[in-house]
């Protein structure tokens, strides 16, 4: 088999990446190993309404769960302060999708758009071969080579096959959060119309959410950094949902669980013949863990500059190189950003937490300014200050 | 490595392993014994314990 550019993984980046390099009129295969595509979901599934127009894509009730206007944000000891979508920018406020459609949605765009979709099929390996790729796969049982021009990898927080090509995609434990998350029926929640973080010890080395699908369904969950907690992160899920008075009394319908790599964007994500993109390349907001949009985004830039290559006929590190810059832009100069406030998050204790959440508890978000916010801050807790001062 | 029933196939084992010893199938998991240097991380991350080091 032969094509001008392979696609590895069908995730949403992968997929978006599929679609706007056949669009671009090269000849496209775009892979799985997944029977189904999108499931099982490893996602708490919020994404922005920014972020799907951003992308141009038109929101179907089909893989919209709910809309969820609000952020509510719990300190340890319950103090909650809620936020309006429009003052908090957050990759996950907005739309709470149904990624088992929504994945399989933008499959079928990349279909649609002329790439060819190859499900239950899981690359193995790489060889180089000329100025080409062959890549090894497995299909139901018989063993292909497809020679290509350029591999798009986009195989998610797994990562192997830009290391098969000699990058460093590799995840070191204290950047990838351990993640599981119960689908529950039942959920109480204080604002159903809110995504709700809970910081602190809780989740050590992330947080926990409650983010609302349905008038009494949520996906329950939480990321924990294995490099400081001897629980597992079913352990901890467990633990949260017992205590938790929105959750106590619902009952899971489904648990899933994944690895999200927050430590920022991967360095060096080309290399020759081959573009790494979405999970795979650290596309995931490293203070959220959101990863949706940002690696469609990676997948759109990386069809642009893939297909460009083929046209050129010349599928260099060199010239496939310009894409490292344009998702620096895209993405990378924001996520040092949200590094920075993840650390500071991390770096306070439940007591100074409780003690942030109640002062600002009844702030006007509309009115009150970064001046004030400090003065506050000062006021509260200068420690927590200190520690907000070092970081930026 | 012994893989538990409970294994859910989620990867996030073989994304740590600095070594890339670690194939997921959708319902399989391989690892490359042989280059397996037992650091245990990928046995760390696991968000359900689903792997036990095998006592040779
Ligand atoms: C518990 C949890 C909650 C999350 N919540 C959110 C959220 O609310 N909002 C948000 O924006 N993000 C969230 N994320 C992150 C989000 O799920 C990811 O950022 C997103 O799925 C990344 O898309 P991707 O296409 O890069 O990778 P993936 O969606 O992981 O897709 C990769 C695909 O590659 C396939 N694949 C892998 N290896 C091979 C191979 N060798 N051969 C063939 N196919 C292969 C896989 O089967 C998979 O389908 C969450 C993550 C977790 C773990
Ligand atoms: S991290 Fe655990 S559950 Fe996930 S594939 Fe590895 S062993 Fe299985
Ligand atoms: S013990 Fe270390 S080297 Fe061996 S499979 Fe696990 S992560 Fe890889």
């Amino acid at each position: 088999m032969e094509t001008d550019i392979l696609v590895i993984g069908a995730g949403p980046a992968g997929s978006t990446a599929a679609k706007h390099a056949a669009l671009a009129g090269v000849s496209v295969i775009v892979m799985d190993k997944k029977s189904e595509i999108g499931a099982p979901k490893r996602c708490a599934e919020g994404v922005s309404k920014e972020g799907v127009e951003k992308l141009g894509i038109k929101p179907s009730e089909r893989w919209i769960a709910k809309e969820a206007t609000g952020v509510r944000m719990v300190s340890p000891n319950g103090t909650a302060v809620n936020l309006t979508e429009d003052k908090v920018k957050l990759p996950e406020a907005g739309y709470i999708l149904e990624r088992k459609i929504f994945d399989k949605y933008m499959a079928m765009d990349a279909g649609r758009a002329g790439a060819k979709i190859m499900v239950k099929t899981l690359a193995t390996g790489m060889r180089r071969e000329d100025d080409q790729v062959v890549v090894t796969a497995e299909s139901m049982g018989q063993e292909l080579e497809i020679k290509t021009k350029i591999v798009i990898a986009a195989d998610g927080p797994e990562s192997r096959v830009g290391r098969w090509a000699g990058l460093k995609t590799a995840l070191k434990p204290k950047i990838m959060e351990s993640c599981a998350q119960f689908e529950m029926a039942g959920v109480q929640m204080a604002e159903p119309d809110c995504i709700e973080f809970h910081f602190g010890s809780v989740a050590p080395g992330g947080y926990a959410w409650i983010f609302p699908k349905g008038d009494d369904i949520a996906n329950v969950g939480l990321g924990v950094l294995t490099t400081i907690t001897d629980k597992s992160a079913y352990e901890h899920l467990l633990k949260f949902v017992e205590n938790n008075p929105a959750t106590k009394n619902a009952q899971p319908v489904e648990l899933n669980i994944g690895g999200d790599p927050v430590g920022g964007l991967l360095k060096k994500k080309v290399t020759d013949n081959v573009l790494v993109t979405g999970d795979a390349a650290g596309m995931v907001n490293p203070l959220t863990g959101g990863g949706i949009i940002s690696g469609m985004m990676g997948g759109r830039i990386a069809a642009q500059i893939a297909a460009q290559a083929v046209s050129d006929g010349d599928y260099s590190q060199k010239n496939l190189k310009i894409y490292e810059k344009l998702c620096e832009e895209e993405l990378g100069e924001s996520f040092k950003k949200y590094l920075k406030a993840k650390d500071y998050l991390l770096s306070l204790s439940d007591e100074e937490l409780d003690t942030i959440a109640e002062a600002f508890q009844d702030s006007d978000f509309e009115t009150i300014n970064t001046a004030e916010m400090v003065r506050k801050l000062v006021k509260i807790s200068p420690k927590a200050l200190l520690k907000l001062g070092k970081l930026f | 490595m012994i893989v538990k029933e409970w294994c859910m196939y989620c990867g996030e084992c073989a994304g740590v392993c600095p070594r890339n010893l670690i194939e997921v199938r959708e319902t399989r998991l391989n690892f490359n014994e042989e280059e397996c240097k037992d650091c245990k991380i990928c046995i760390q991350v696991c968000p359900v314990q689903a792997l036990e080091k095998r006592d040779d």
